[in-house]
């Protein structure tokens, strides 16, 4: 059956172009041997090699994508709204992972104003509630967020199966585990 | 050592390891435990859409590892573990194919083909004992097959392939994994560059890390965990969450269970479905001692093969395939559970992963230290106890046991997971996300591993958006340290000969067959196409 998507052919372009700039660009001014070293009078495989095999990989693959699958019948149809509801996704969560990085430290800043005391977030990195807060906060908004998204409307189900499931995961990962640090307390 | 020393001892680390409790002044070992928990949980999870054996696997490998620590003693209750996830998934992916028309993994596609329609006429639990004992079944030979062959192959790689050898071999099992997973040899081996390049990043043996563009935040390379979780799950979960919300609104098919009253198996109907199950299981076996070749391709030749042999044989009152015929769910569900064993033997005889459970079997492997799949696992040392044999042979033995569960409660438990379909899959995918990025987290305790997860999930995500198998990626990931090590070494051996890969008859052989697998396949699909 006749494919109208032209995927392969502009993939097939794209892994070619990018192929031949990591062979010829990129590795060259990004790597400090060459293909084969001699040192000490000894020959050796330098630290190029591999990623030129790699380079050969690809350069391989899309030139077979050009030559003898450009009118391949199971090309994929590129839907830009799937990938725009992904990027939103990704977006979603890496913003509850900033709020995550962030929601602690500030929460210590606003009891230090408030109690006029002056603690450390690095120090609490490992006591309740201050480790939870960030974690519970960062979580909640990426798991509501994407499931949201997913549903394409807000609901209360989502907001409250988030809570359930980052109480479920700080149950799994901290409390039987002393050694083990939630996101994002092992930065500290 | 004798090698039934060997065998004796790893059976033997199963059942007399660290004790968790006893019954009846009977020790009861935690690798046992941890076998019919992992495989309890491979059963939920296989039943579950959108779930799969590997997402479990990922998720709870971190777990483990911070419960049994970085021990040699931690490995056989881990690898047990994820063997029960294994083959309890392989089991479980048939429950929502005969019960809801829903494959819970995609190589129950085919089951759906005749378990659906037996549903429809009232035969839903039949049709779920057919796919349990044609499952335990083909599971069971591959096993088997594993056992007796994996050892056998590791110890003539050992013995007759050098450096140069292995170093062929190696690049042979890359490009016939690339040529041979997903269907399309150019986009496989687009994958397989991708993984290559993003293994030699941050790496190499001189002081500056190559291809880092100077950025101080590659230059330990990228976590194992990250890239693999990140192509693996993550990717597989934006790709579900997206297709899920562009078929949100469509109308879902509610199937209400029926039964009439003969839902046994009986000894009669086993006799008529062994031929089948038999011819699948074999089929399933070959398949998956090749590595890359997944079980939708051994399901497919399986059914196709049963098919054959049942038009030639129906009667006029009996249903043809696709209406509801038995034979086609055994047909089925041997094929694709008889891969799975068989699939460890790449893995433990070359320490090359053939698909996403074997990776999971060497990240655990590898995270916690102590035993390196590969030939070298195989050396019946007389003199000294080899520790990775006896793991080895400790593997094998949760094999059998999580079979042996498989036998007797596997059908039980499977028929009890209907209850499973009905998860939101919506709302469990972020779930599933946020607990794989928290898994990452805790195990690499670094914020940046998180964001190499996020960026790597968005990666496996556009490869599945533009039909490119993330597995050749991993596999070349995994793959890429060892065949650069191992080439240093045989050049270096060879006296820097440049020729080294053609130099003697069987690495030029494996270079001459890596090539040809490429253009043959390629050609082929063409043909096809």
């Amino acid at each position: 059956m006749p494919n109208s998507s032209r995927v392969n052919v502009i993939l097939g372009w794209a892994i070619v172009v990018f192929s031949l700039l990591l062979v010829f660009v990129w590795i060259p001014l990004d790597t400090t041997t060459g293909v084969i070293e001699r040192v000490r009078r000894q020959t050796l495989i330098g630290d190029s090699m591999a990623p030129m095999i790699a380079g050969i990989f690809l350069l391989i693959g899309g030139a077979l994508l050009l030559v003898f699958e450009r009118k391949a019948s199971d090309q994929p149809q590129i839907d830009p709204l799937n990938l725009g509801i992904v990027t939103l996704m990704a977006a979603v969560i890496a913003a509850g992972f900033l709020i995550m990085r962030f929601a602690g430290p500030a929460a210590v800043e606003i009891n230090n104003l408030i109690t006029g005391s002056d603690l450390e977030y690095r120090l609490l990195r490992d006591t309740p509630p201050w480790k939870y807060i960030g974690y519970f906060l960062g979580g909640v908004l990426s798991i509501t967020g994407v499931i949201s998204l997913a549903e394409g409307r807000f609901s209360i189900r989502a907001a409250l199966s988030a809570v359930c499931a980052v109480i479920f995961m700080i149950a799994i990962y901290d409390f039987p585990f002393d050694d083990l640090l939630l996101p994002p307390n092992g930065d500290f | 050592m004798t090698p039934l020393e060997y065998v004796w001892s790893g059976v033997l680390a199963v059942f007399q390891g660290p004790e968790l409790f006893s019954v009846l002044g009977v020790s009861i070992s935690v690798t046992l435990v941890m076998i019919f928990c992992g495989f309890l949980l491979g059963i939920a999870v296989g039943a579950t859409p959108g779930l799969a054996g590997p997402i479990a696997m990922a998720i709870s490998l971190p777990i483990l590892i911070s419960v049994f620590g970085f021990t040699p003693d931690a490995l056989l209750p881990v690898m047990g573990f994820l063997i029960g996830i294994m083959k309890g998934a392989t089991i479980g992916g048939a429950v929502p194919a005969i019960l809801f028309n829903t494959p819970g993994t995609p190589d129950a596609y085919m089951t759906t083909l005749d378990g659906y329609p037996m549903t429809q006429k009232g035969q839903a639990t039949k049709a779920l004992r057919v796919a349990h004992f044609s499952s335990v079944s083909g599971d069971t030979f591959s096993d088997i097959v594993l056992i007796m062959c994996a050892p056998f192959l590791a110890i003539l790689v050992e013995s007759y392939l050098d450096l140069p050898e292995k170093t062929a071999l190696l690049i042979l099992s890359l490009s016939f994994i690339a040529a041979a997973v997903g269907g399309s040899p150019a986009k496989g081996l687009v994958s397989a560059g991708l993984g290559l390049l993003v293994a030699y990043v941050g790496t190499g043996q001189d002081f500056y890390p190559r291809l880092t563009m100077g950025m101080p935040a590659f230059g330990q390379g990228f976590p194992l965990a990250a890239a693999i979780l990140g192509v693996l799950i993550v990717g597989a979960v934006f790709h579900e969450l997206a297709q899920y919300w562009r078929e949100r609104d469509a109308e879902r098919l509610e199937t209400k269970l029926v039964e009439d009253a003969s839902q046994s198996l009986s000894l009669a109907n086993i006799r008529g479905l062994m031929p089948y199950i038999a011819r699948s299981a074999v089929i399933g076996t070959a398949i998956g001692a090749l590595p890359g070749i997944g079980s939708t391709l051994a399901a497919t030749l399986g059914y196709t093969v049963g098919k054959q042999r049942y038009d030639k044989r129906r009667k006029e009152d009996e249903p043809a395939f696709g209406e509801g015929a038995p034979q086609g769910v055994a047909a089925t569900e041997a094929a694709n559970s008889s891969v799975s064993g068989a699939n460890l033997i790449p893995v433990l005889s070359l320490g090359i992963p053939g698909n996403t459970a074997a990776v999971f079997l060497i990240l655990a492997a590898e995270s916690i230290g102590g035993f390196n799949p590969g030939p070298s696992v195989f050396k019946f040392d007389a003199e000294r106890v080899n520790p990775e044999l006896v793991i080895a042979f400790g593997l094998f033995t949760a094999m059998i046991l999580a079979n042996i569960m498989n036998w007797t409660i596997g059908g039980l438990f499977m028929r009890s997971m209907g209850i499973m379909t009905r998860v939101p899959k919506q709302i469990l995918l972020p779930i599933v996300l946020m607990l794989t990025l928290t898994a990452i987290y805790v195990q690499e305790t670094d914020m940046a591993a998180v964001w190499f997860t996020l960026g790597f999930g968005l990666l496996g995500y556009g490869m599945r958006v533009l039909a490119i198998s993330p597995l050749p990626f991993v596999i070349a990931f995994i793959l890429g340290g060892k065949i650069e090590d191992s080439a240093r070494q045989a050049f270096a051996a060879t006296g820097g000969d440049p020729f080294f890969l053609v130099s003697s008859p069987v690495a030029a052989t494996f270079m001459i067959l890596a090539v040809v697998v490429v253009f043959a396949s390629t050609g082929r699909r063409r043909l096809a196409g």
